[in-house]
């Protein structure tokens, strides 16, 4: 008796959300997040949350799952249930990942929503290498190839691979000494361990000013807001522009008039100027974009750090064929 | 001087407004409930309360943050006491001399040295990063990866000297938490180890499921085996207010804490854990007969707890003075820090006079807090141990399960802890004391990172370890220490075959 009526109770309860499934979005999104709480990316997201709920009139909740270089989180994005309640953040280490892990879920598992931005990489070095311009890092490397001693991320993290597309562009090399992370990177870097490092202007801009250690140049297609007086590459005469970035993506299979409100709205939260002018003042730089953007952003980062990962040996699943 | 009383006046100007010292009792409050609760650390709990201080100004934001951090230090003694369940790696110690005092109907008094021990820990810290902040934060940046390995090397010798019986069984110990910490991604490659293709193991083996199995679980099974369920952990509660023969013991053995502490918190990589760890062993080895720690030495329980404080306080040294978080909680609140527009870095003190100064004045502001809110508490938590097996038990085995399960969501997370406790049993049986385990499997990580990062950089010669003299310092008194352990035990074997 107890138990039928609880169970009827339940029915009750369930029906008005069966109703009410045409609309959409229908109660709380979940925004993943495959890293830990506090870093770049939680922090850039969260900021995002507040925008997108003003936008979808439903609380977007922010849900860490970090673990296994992003695979745990980017696993749960492209295994949730496809009605558009759950979508992630994918960034540029998604694409990696499904290279370098047979577990990761690949990048045809996620649909497109909206692009929020790049990271661009940079380097710079401690000041007792003597060094104060990028032409003289070079010369210094070629010199003594392999002498001077680059912290950064483990393969494939992103300022890994900022130093790796480093070397091929610039014809040099170096050796790379891993650091679990930016902030023991700049550390390293501060203490002289290591004489440069390749991580973003965010992290360092505040040492740079002090002199405590020299910005060398910004991978980016302008100079970084934050560090005005640091030269691009380009500018420098390399054509080296690599950086990380960040979107929001959908499980496959959500309906797709679903997944047209997501990325108007998501597209149009981005725009807003409130978001962005806080995630400036906390480092970010915003470029919105819509989900054709973000395609082609996957694309286009696809093509560039394959042949990175293959060279260093880091495909070991889903090779391309010749 | 007139400077230091001057940005002083300033900090407690900017921490004893209403709001801020309101926002110091919440984080204080909630870093205590965390402490409490095991399994939720100040980790998660910091950055759930993010997003919340977005609308706070940099001050108050930090001031509360700040909060939750040091106050999970006082309240993770707790259950370590009552219950012989650590809620933070730092508090493992706790366990060993706090629970058998418990055992002993001296709740009360473990819970308020601690509490005290906290205190003037705190107390001590707070003035050493005011007068000497700036400077000591450069320290930092002397430590290379060859010297962390040496800093490790010392705490894995210290666990050594603290485990009561056998030092064989003792190395043993940790050379088996070294090979569960091996678990994981591999730092160097990225290739995965020893993770039986499970995603969950990618990470490598949490601490919380392994110690609230080891200690926790296994102490309920030991429990209900000889008493077979029936009765109350302690019947006697006893005083609560330590008595002054008690104090008078315990007050040096907290000063030697508080200075092991500060010195540990400074060193990137060091921290709570190894400070307390190691403030333990120092305290068992100056002691006239080590043999009272593991059966509810006071000094056991006021060293660490000390220890431990002081660690939390001057981890912020290197973070506020240079910008530099020494461990993954001082990398959140420099996340903070940026989120609300200041970038950290050593222009914080000139730049944010408010920020730093009112920070160090909310410490002291709320170390006061924390023990007006936590010696009326004690009275209640030590009504706890009269609560009948029956009702503790199953209660104790749920909040385990749900704090292990919050960590990062994971059922998997909840079956390690079940193993762990039937391995834990099992230790209990053959007098293993799973302290060590918990220490190398914490370190091993960072010193095969550190090990293979400083060969990297010296290519691949070992003597770096020897010619800097920093790591040379820490392996000399690590094998001091060794030596210290051994010599008496090799003597007594000698003793012996000469008797033969």
């Amino acid at each position: 008796m107890h138990r039928r009526t609880l169970l009827g109770a339940t029915a009750m309860l369930a029906l008005p959300r069966l109703a009410r499934a045409a609309s959409f979005p229908d109660g709380p999104i979940t925004l993943i997040v495959a890293w830990p709480a506090g870093g770049g990316s939680d922090v850039s997201m969260r900021l995002v949350a507040e925008a997108a709920s003003k936008r979808l009139g439903v609380p977007v909740v922010v849900e860490n799952r970090p673990g296994a270089a992003g695979t745990i989180g980017h696993r749960a994005i492209a295994a949730a249930r496809p009605d558009g309640q759950t979508i992630g953040m994918v960034s540029q280490d998604a694409i990696s990942a499904q290279y370098g892990n047979a577990n990761a879920p690949a990048m045809s598992e996620f649909e497109p929503l909206a692009f929020f931005g790049e990271e661009p990489g940079a380097l710079q070095v401690h000041p007792s290498t003597g060094i104060t311009t990028l032409a003289q890092y070079i010369e210094r490397a070629k010199a003594n190839p392999g002498k001077i001693r680059n912290g950064g991320n483990p393969a494939p993290g992103a300022s890994y691979l900022y130093m790796a597309y480093y070397e091929r562009k610039l014809g040099i090399r170096v050796t790379k000494v891993s650091y679990a992370g930016y902030a023991p990177t700049v550390t390293a870097l501060l203490s002289g361990e290591v004489d440069s490092a390749s991580v973003p202007v965010p992290d360092v801009v505040e040492y740079h000013k002090e002199g405590r250690l020299k910005l060398l140049a910004v991978a980016g297609e302008e100079r970084h807001f934050m560090a005005p007086d640091v030269p691009t590459f380009r500018e420098l005469g390399h054509d080296v522009v690599i950086g990380g970035w960040r979107s929001l993506a959908a499980p496959v299979g959500v309906p797709a008039d679903r997944l047209a409100v997501l990325r108007r709205e998501l597209f149009a939260a981005f725009r807003d100027p409130e978001l962005q002018a806080k995630a400036r003042q906390a480092g970010f730089v915003m470029s919105p974009g819509d989900a054709a953007r973000t395609a082609a952003a996957w694309a286009e980062s696809d093509t560039g750090v394959y042949p990175i990962l293959d060279e260093l040996g880091l495909v070991k699943a889903r090779r391309k064929q010749g | 001087m007139q400077d230091l009383l001057g940005n002083l006046a300033m900090g407690f100007g900017v921490a004893l407004s209403l709001q801020n010292i309101g926002l110091c009792f919440i984080g204080c409050a909630l870093g205590t409930a965390i402490g409490v609760l095991p399994g939720i650390g100040p980790l998660p709990t910091v950055a759930l309360l993010l997003p919340f201080t977005f609308s706070l100004d940099p001050t108050g934001a930090l001031i509360m943050l700040a909060g939750v951090f040091y106050g999970a230090q006082y309240g993770g003694s707790t259950t370590a006491i009552l219950a012989r369940l650590p809620g933070e790696t730092s508090s493992v110690v706790t366990c060993l001399d706090g629970y058998a005092m418990a055992l002993k109907g001296q709740a009360g008094t473990a819970l308020a040295l601690a509490a005290i021990g906290s205190l003037l820990a705190g107390m001590v810290t707070t003035l050493l990063i005011a007068a000497a902040g700036p400077p000591l934060a450069d320290i930092a940046l002397l430590f290379h990866s060859a010297d962390y390995v040496s800093v490790m090397v010392l705490g894995l010798i210290s666990a050594v000297v603290m485990a009561h019986g056998s030092v064989l069984k003792a190395l043993l110990m940790i050379l088996l938490g070294l090979l569960l910490g091996s678990v994981g991604t591999d730092v160097a490659t990225g290739e995965y180890r020893f993770t039986l293709g499970l995603d969950m193991l990618a990470d490598g083996i949490g601490f919380v499921p392994i110690s609230m199995g080891l200690f926790g679980l296994a102490e309920i099974m030991i429990n209900l085996e000889n008493r077979g369920g029936r009765g109350v952990i302690a019947k006697a509660v006893g005083s609560l207010w330590p008595p002054l023969a008690v104090l008078r013991q315990a007050l040096p053995a907290m000063l030697r804490g508080t200075a092991i502490g500060a010195g540990f918190g400074i060193m990137p990589g060091g921290g709570p854990t190894i400070a307390s760890f190691s403030a333990y062993s120092l305290e068992k080895k100056m002691a006239a007969q080590p043999a009272r720690f593991g059966h509810g030495a006071v000094e056991g329980v006021a060293a660490p707890e000390a220890a431990n404080n002081a660690a939390t306080q001057s981890c912020f040294i290197p973070m506020l003075c240079l910008g530099i978080p020494p461990n993954a909680l001082m990398a959140l609140m420099v996340g903070a820090m940026m989120v609300h527009g200041i970038q950290p870095g050593p222009s914080i003190i000139t730049k944010q006079p408010e920020l730093f100064w009112g920070m160090i004045a909310s410490m002291a502001v709320g170390n006061i807090i924390l023990v007006i809110l936590n010696l009326p508490l004690i009275g209640i938590w030590v009504r706890l141990l009269q609560v009948p097996y029956a009702y503790l038990f199953p209660a104790i085995i749920v909040f385990c399960a749900v704090g292990t399960y919050t960590v990062d969501n994971s059922t998997g997370d909840v079956v390690l802890m079940a193993v762990f406790g039937v391995l834990g049993y099992v230790f209990r049986k053959l007098d293993c004391e799973p302290a060590p385990l918990m220490l190398g499997l914490v370190l091993g990580p960072l010193l095969e990172e550190n090990f293979r990062r400083a060969m990297v950089l010296a290519d691949g010669d070992v003597t770096i370890f020897v010619t800097r003299p920093i790591s040379l310092g820490f392996l000399l008194a690590a094998a001091a220490l060794l030596a210290a352990v051994l010599l008496p035990s090799i003597r007594r074997g000698r003793q012996e075959a000469f008797r033969e």
